[in-house]
């Protein structure tokens, strides 16, 4: 049955070379952690993506309850984690996510780092990592307001500080993440809940197939 | 493979008729210890993956994501701490080199340097050695940078006052009571709202609209001091003491 | 015949690339003007709070005044009270915040009898002179910071909070 589907499908639409081409490559003895066991660092990456996906998943649920809202974010944070079933397991996944996929990312940067596999020619998919980093660590910042309690709410003051620190345009920086001069409020909350669900997810999105296309051209780098 | 003149198409299609074989390559053409991506290799990268899920999950039952009180701008007596991945810049900002004047040095000039330095890094180390031994400059760059990023979040760790700050942001009962009475206005004046917050609700000193204490122990205290509490702190009369204690000590959740 | 004329495929390129760029300023200025909006917007000229202290009364032993304003985050409006110490230097009004710059308690005019010419807080002893100055050795790392004021019909005005300018 699913076979007379797929050639159904294949027949029209000849979907066989796109996915020979994604199941077929070779994955090298010196990657395999069957094989060496300290091969294992070649896992982070993979589990970098893993998260990732845990995070989109969770994130887009927790906004079937979640307010971005001043008076009620925090209220409904509340109760989508004491309320609501599952709800502390939803949130505690996109929560300890949050921290896990930093650590993975993290370990990622330093394997590909003290491997050299930045090297020629694999240049472009180093900078497109650390942009990934980069959009990554962004989100942690924006997301770290959203529940809108006591810690969310004094770190960004700090954070959004820091970023007012920079000479000449800090305070119009400032005032584009606050959304004011100098209240950090309402418009705060929406301006951080719209980054960090629709523009940071749509980079990060970008910048990850860039990265898995680069490695499927180039092949993971050679053994040491 | 056909192509060109002659080509046979699936209808008015570009899709050619000719269907390719759905099966994998020839095993030989991985020779060695090489393996196909799929299904050998993912499927090991994908029993990693199990076990790992397995300690998250464990992890988000076992410690429940923490969610302290709601915000309250108005507090400002609440020490602030960012996640735990930016310790380590939060912590460069309070040694003299990077605060004040040298604000920007901490928060703009070494965090960018770092960073620029980790995303140009293929530039910055263009020779053909891969083994960090063999490049010991890079090596040498990015352990000192590991050490000291271990370091600050090491310092920023433990010169936090973990207790005082769980106290702070605890989800607390906000007390009731009139705005209008004798024993508030009393309270307000005094310098007790500074640290108790502007509804008992507590902020540097605990929160007062729970507390179990009789009047006579909060007068005690008033005068006195406890725990980090100065003594002296209370410059009313005694009678003005005695009126904001019984008031405090009134006080329901 | 010029060698360098503009062929027709070029044509197409450039064209193709103009009326792409056109599709992408339409869509997209309204979009980026609506998100710098908060930039641009100029501050208005309500900053300064009034408070029921007459001018005249204003001696050179600084007096807590306290203030109410309505402060206004796009969509909604809260009442903001805050406290500021004010007296006279000369013929200049000096408001101080009254945040202590430790760990943001209050601070308050001689709170401690061994020190009545400074401003005293509770919480962790710390001091600061009559100009706001932190005294050194105590926990506060900086002055107080200093609002801006102004007279109005005899009352005095307080604005926002800048960095002291005294010290």
């Amino acid at each position: 049955m699913l076979n007379k589907i797929y050639d159904w499908v294949d027949e029209r639409l000849d979907i066989t070379p796109i996915w020979r081409d994604i199941a077929d490559h070779e994955v090298p003895e010196h990657v395999n952690p069957a094989h060496h066991f300290s091969a294992f660092v070649y896992c982070f990456g993979g589990l970098t993506f893993f998260i990732t996906v845990i995070q989109i998943l969770s994130g887009m649920f927790l906004t079937m309850y979640y307010t971005p809202d001043i008076e009620n974010a925090w209220k409904s944070v509340y109760y989508l984690q004491n309320e609501v079933a599952f709800g502390e397991i939803v949130r505690g996944m996109h929560h300890w996510g949050a921290s896990l996929v930093i650590v993975m990312i993290f370990l990622h940067t330093l394997r590909v780092f003290f491997t050299g596999s930045y090297k020629k020619p694999r240049e472009l998919n180093w900078v497109v990592g650390v942009l990934i980093l980069g959009v990554m660590l962004g989100l942690g910042f924006t997301g770290y307001l959203l529940p809108w309690d006591m810690k969310a709410l004094f770190a960004t003051k700090v954070g959004i500080e820091i970023a007012a620190s920079v000479p000449f345009v800090g305070g119009a920086i400032k005032t584009l993440l606050a959304g004011d001069e100098t209240i950090l409020g309402a418009q705060t909350l929406t301006r951080f809940f719209a980054i960090h669900v629709f523009f940071l997810p749509a980079a990060l999105l970008g910048l990850l197939a860039a990265h898995f296309i680069m490695i499927r051209k180039q092949g993971i780098s050679g053994p040491l | 493979m056909h192509r060109g003149k002659g080509m046979k198409f699936v209808g008015d299609s570009r899709v050619p008729v000719n269907r390719k074989p759905n099966i994998p390559k020839d095993y030989s053409e991985y020779p060695g210890k090489t393996e196909a991506f799929w299904p050998n290799f993912l499927l090991k990268e994908w029993l990693v993956g199990s076990v790992f899920l397995i300690g998250y999950l464990i992890l988000t039952v076992a410690h429940p994501s923490p969610l302290e009180r709601q915000a309250d701008p108005t507090d400002t007596g609440y020490i602030p701490l960012p996640d735990w991945y930016f310790l380590f810049l939060y912590q460069l900002l309070k040694y003299e080199f990077a605060s004040g004047p040298y604000n920007v040095i901490g928060a703009i000039i070494i965090p960018g340097l770092a960073f620029g330095a980790l995303l140009l890094a293929p530039f910055l180390d263009k020779g053909p050695e891969r083994r960090p031994f063999k490049r010991p400059l890079p090596t040498a760059f990015m352990l000192l940078a590991l050490a000291s990023m271990i370091f600050l979040t090491w310092e920023s760790v433990v010169n936090h006052d973990w207790e005082a700050a769980k106290a702070q942001g605890e989800i607390r009962e906000e007390a009731q009571f009139d705005t209008e009475a004798e024993g508030y206005k009393i309270y307000s004046e005094a310098s007790c709202i500074g640290c108790h917050g502007n509804a008992f609700e507590g902020g540097l000193g605990p929160s007062l609209a729970t507390t179990d204490k009789t009047a006579e122990e909060i007068m005690e205290i008033a005068k006195n001091g406890v725990g980090t509490m100065p003594a002296g702190t209370f410059k009313g009369t005694d009678e003005e003491l005695k009126e904001l204690a019984t008031f405090i000590d009134e006080l329901t959740p | 015949m010029s060698n360098n004329r503009v062929s027709r495929r070029q044509f197409l390129n450039y064209t193709l690339t103009g009326v792409g760029g056109f599709m992408a300023a339409g869509m997209l200025m309204p979009m980026v003007r609506f998100a710098i909006d908060p930039v641009l917007q100029k501050a208005g000229g309500g900053d300064f709070v009034p408070t029921d202290k007459k001018v005249a009364d204003i001696t050179d032993v600084p007096e807590r005044v306290d203030f109410a304003f309505e402060q206004v985050d796009a969509w909604y409006t809260s009442e903001v009270t805050s406290t500021a110490w004010v007296y006279k230097n000369g013929d200049k009004i000096i408001a101080l915040s009254p945040v202590c710059k430790h760990l943001g308690c209050t601070v308050n005019w001689a709170g401690s009898p061994d020190h009545p010419d400074q401003f005293f807080c509770p919480c962790h002893a710390g001091r600061y002179e009559k100009n706001g100055n932190n005294v050194k050795g105590t926990p506060p790392l900086g002055p107080l910071d200093e609002f801006e004021v102004r007279e109005k019909d005899g009352l005095l005005q307080i604005g926002k909070t800048r960095p002291n300018t005294l010290v």
